[in-house]
């Protein structure tokens, strides 16, 4: 820390005309996707990956550095307007947000979540430019049995923590890894599961896959058993902020940011954790904690804060040690190794201009967020009105033509309708995504640090536990997941007793078809 | 909106062990242990060149192949004993809803429809064809508002595609068209 001539240096490009532009396409796409039910951050970046075909790495990064705050800052204005229980990390937003909404304070709602956001977004970049150039620095030290270890952290935090049950997100984990597995093997140039086709020859393309499981896959989902009926919105009424709306949030602004960055910075479940968590926080320090569920500030601003806070956590082990933490996490990699370049300790020394310049579009975003989400949420608005027909057809659509514009292939169409059908049965049986994602991007690279690391030892295991950051990594394996296992049930139970207190107050239109 | 009901959006917070053994739910992890079992077999056919006392190309074969016996064998002695998988929840998911198949075989005959045309009549025609397709089989009503949606939205990727981005996509009839045909 200390030096910020390359952060300056990182802004003089960020804030080049045609890099605004493309950080504006970023957040306004990405704030578009997260107001869109059925669409995910990691849905997008992987549709837009064949763009880093064409696109120079700078601008595809400060695009996709936008995509990523953006959908963060949309996902809030579903939750607080659209009267249905939604994704998990929108629930806890959803719970006290509707409430407001419908309470003739939406407006208060969005403003909270949005300079929460702000706020949030803003710590969360400080802390990532202060952390991740010391972090890089001794990460360059690590050896190959420590990457071992980090990717094994990784691989079971993420599948136990998501998902219905631990075995669920392991499995989901296994699909992902036998998909990695497809192709020529890099170390000894041995084909392996292509079944003899050339076609697989070079592996499955992580786009047909993410975006079979994640845009096919929940289309199909949504499809067959989609909410019919008037989509249930509910208007934006009330002042923006009063004086007593902002006292009463700013706290929780600052200690949502306080849960959510170290949250996401580890391997334990991402934003969703975060949220939960924060919301627990807020509850406990409350004098109104009767007014939780039925619409407390609070609840909107402390866990919004944490998801924006969380976000840029996660930034700090995918830029300093190539891990990702999240299944969006997972697909910025692989736009990097589009580019052949892997995120690493590395990439502050090798790719400095193109780090430093995205993190300084990461302030630029933040604010041009700010700017589209207040004054412009009218227009959000309106895409939540998209009929749901075309909605789900235009995903298929885009998904379709992200994975046939690889390679003008009709066999990746039929991979990726594939995969949708996998993508599809996961979700009815509650099997996560994130996991096998995390596997297929992450599996080819833990096996290639093992087999370099039993390399070096001659075949000698005890080289994987060789070194005191690995054990440490092995023993925080079994702290995270029982820390992280107890904060999720308590979380969620607290959430649910809260949700049910306030059922009066939250009716969905279910059953009117 | 006509009834008012309580939140049957949402279900139980613990794994409902009330319902029995579902066949339906079976499949998919008893499919992972057959995967599982197809990748330890193939995982011994892999050729190994040359250097022994490394690790090669079969190791982690074998050992993803055992991760997904184990977790396939898992999840199925899981729902042996009633703990059942949550459906994953959305905002436009009514999770309490039966699977609706006539939807879901609609949209795959739509993609068929485009893996079979779209290198014969090219990216605008056929990824109109789709998304008219899809939105019909989704609901969307008359006819031809998704058709001509699907026109425009066909005619936009394929000019952004092959014009702006130059990355290649059939122009069907338009070959030789500026602007559709890169």
């Amino acid at each position: 820390m200390g030096d910020f001539g390359p952060l300056l240096d990182g802004f003089a490009t960020a804030l080049q005309p045609t890099y605004l532009l493309y950080a504006l396409i970023g957040v306004t796409l990405g704030t578009a996707v997260g107001v869109l039910p059925g669409i995910g951050p990691a849905m997008t970046v992987a549709l837009l990956l064949p763009l880093t075909y064409t696109l120079e790495p700078t601008a595809a990064f400060i695009m996709f550095a936008g995509i990523y705050y953006g959908g963060m800052y949309g996902g809030s204005t579903t939750s607080i307007l659209l009267n249905t229980p939604g994704e998990s990390a929108s629930i806890i937003t959803a719970l006290d947000g509707n409430a407001m909404a419908k309470a003739g304070r939406g407006a208060a709602a969005l403003a909270t979540a949005a300079i929460g956001s702000f706020v949030a977004g803003t710590i969360g970049t400080i802390l990532l430019t202060v952390l991740a150039p010391s972090i890089a620095d001794l990460a360059v030290q690590l050896g190959p049995a420590d990457y071992v270890a980090l990717m094994v952290v990784a691989f079971l935090t993420v599948s136990a923590m998501l998902g219905s049950s631990p075995s669920r997100g392991l499995a989901s984990l296994g699909i992902g890894l036998f998909l990695g597995l497809i192709g020529t093997d890099t170390l000894t140039g041995q084909q392996r599961f292509t079944f003899g086709a050339p076609a697989l020859a070079d592996g499955i393309e992580v786009v047909v896959v993410a975006v079979g499981v994640f845009a096919v896959g929940e289309a199909l989902y949504v499809a067959s058993r989609m909410r019919h009926g008037a989509i249930p919105l509910v208007p934006i009424t009330g002042r923006w902020m009063t004086r007593d709306d902002l006292r009463r949030s700013w706290k929780p602004w600052f200690r949502g940011t306080a849960v959510g960055f170290p949250v996401g910075t580890i391997p334990a479940g991402g934003a969703d954790v975060a949220t939960f968590l924060s919301y627990s926080v807020e509850r406990r320090l409350s004098r109104r904690k009767h007014e939780f569920g039925k619409g407390a500030i609070e609840g909107v601003a402390g866990p919004e804060a944490a998801n924006n806070a969380a976000a840029a956590g996660v930034l700090v082990p995918l830029l300093t040690l190539g891990l990702p933490t999240s299944a969006t996490a997972a697909i910025i990699i692989a736009a990097f190794q589009s580019y052949g370049i892997r995120p690493g300790p590395l990439l502050f020394q090798n790719e400095a201009p193109l780090v430093w310049a995205l993190i300084a579009s990461l302030y630029v975003g933040n604010v041009l967020l700010l700017v589209l989400n207040l004054p412009l949420v009218g227009i959000w608005v309106k895409l939540l009105q998209i009929p749901r027909p075309y909605l789900y057809a235009g995903i298929l659509t885009f998904a379709a033509l992200g994975s046939y514009s690889i390679g003008a292939s009709t066999t990746d169409l039929v991979m990726l309708f594939a995969l949708g059908l996998i993508g599809w049965a996961m979700r009815v049986f509650g099997f996560p995504i994130a996991p096998a994602v995390i596997g297929l991007i992450l599996g080819p690279i833990a096996e290639e640090q093992l087999r370099r690391t039993l390399a070096i030892s001659q075949g000698d295991p005890v080289a994987l536990v060789d070194s005191p950051f690995a054990i440490a990594a092995y023993a925080s394996i079994i702290v995270l997941m029982t820390l992280g296992l107890v904060i999720k049930r308590r979380a969620r139970t607290e959430a649910e007793l809260t949700a049910q207190a306030a059922t009066p107050a939250r009716e969905p239109s279910v059953g009117s078809g | 909106m006509s009834s008012r009901e309580p939140a049957t959006g949402r279900p139980p917070t613990t794994d409902a062990p009330s319902r029995g053994w579902s066949w339906a739910e079976a499949a998919l992890p008893a499919a992972l242990v057959a995967l599982g079992v197809f990748t330890i077999i193939e995982a011994g056919k892999i050729v190994v060149p040359g250097s022994s006392n490394t690790v090669g190309p079969q190791a982690f074969p074998y050992a993803v192949g055992f991760l997904l016996v184990g977790t396939g064998a898992a999840v199925l002695v899981g729902i042996s004993r009633g703990i059942h998988g949550r459906a994953e929840e959305g905002e436009d998911v009514d999770i309490t809803l039966g699977t609706d198949w006539i939807t879901v075989a609609k949209l795959t005959g739509s993609f068929f429809a485009l893996v079979v045309l779209v290198d014969r009549i090219g990216w605008l025609l056929a990824s109109a064809l789709f998304f008219a397709g899809a939105a019909w089989s989704l609901g969307a009503r008359p006819w031809w508002r998704p058709i001509a949606i699907g026109l425009v939205l066909g005619l936009v990727t394929q000019v952004v595609f092959t014009y702006w981005l130059s990355v290649y996509l059939p122009p069907g009839p338009f070959e030789g068209v500026p602007f559709l045909d890169g």
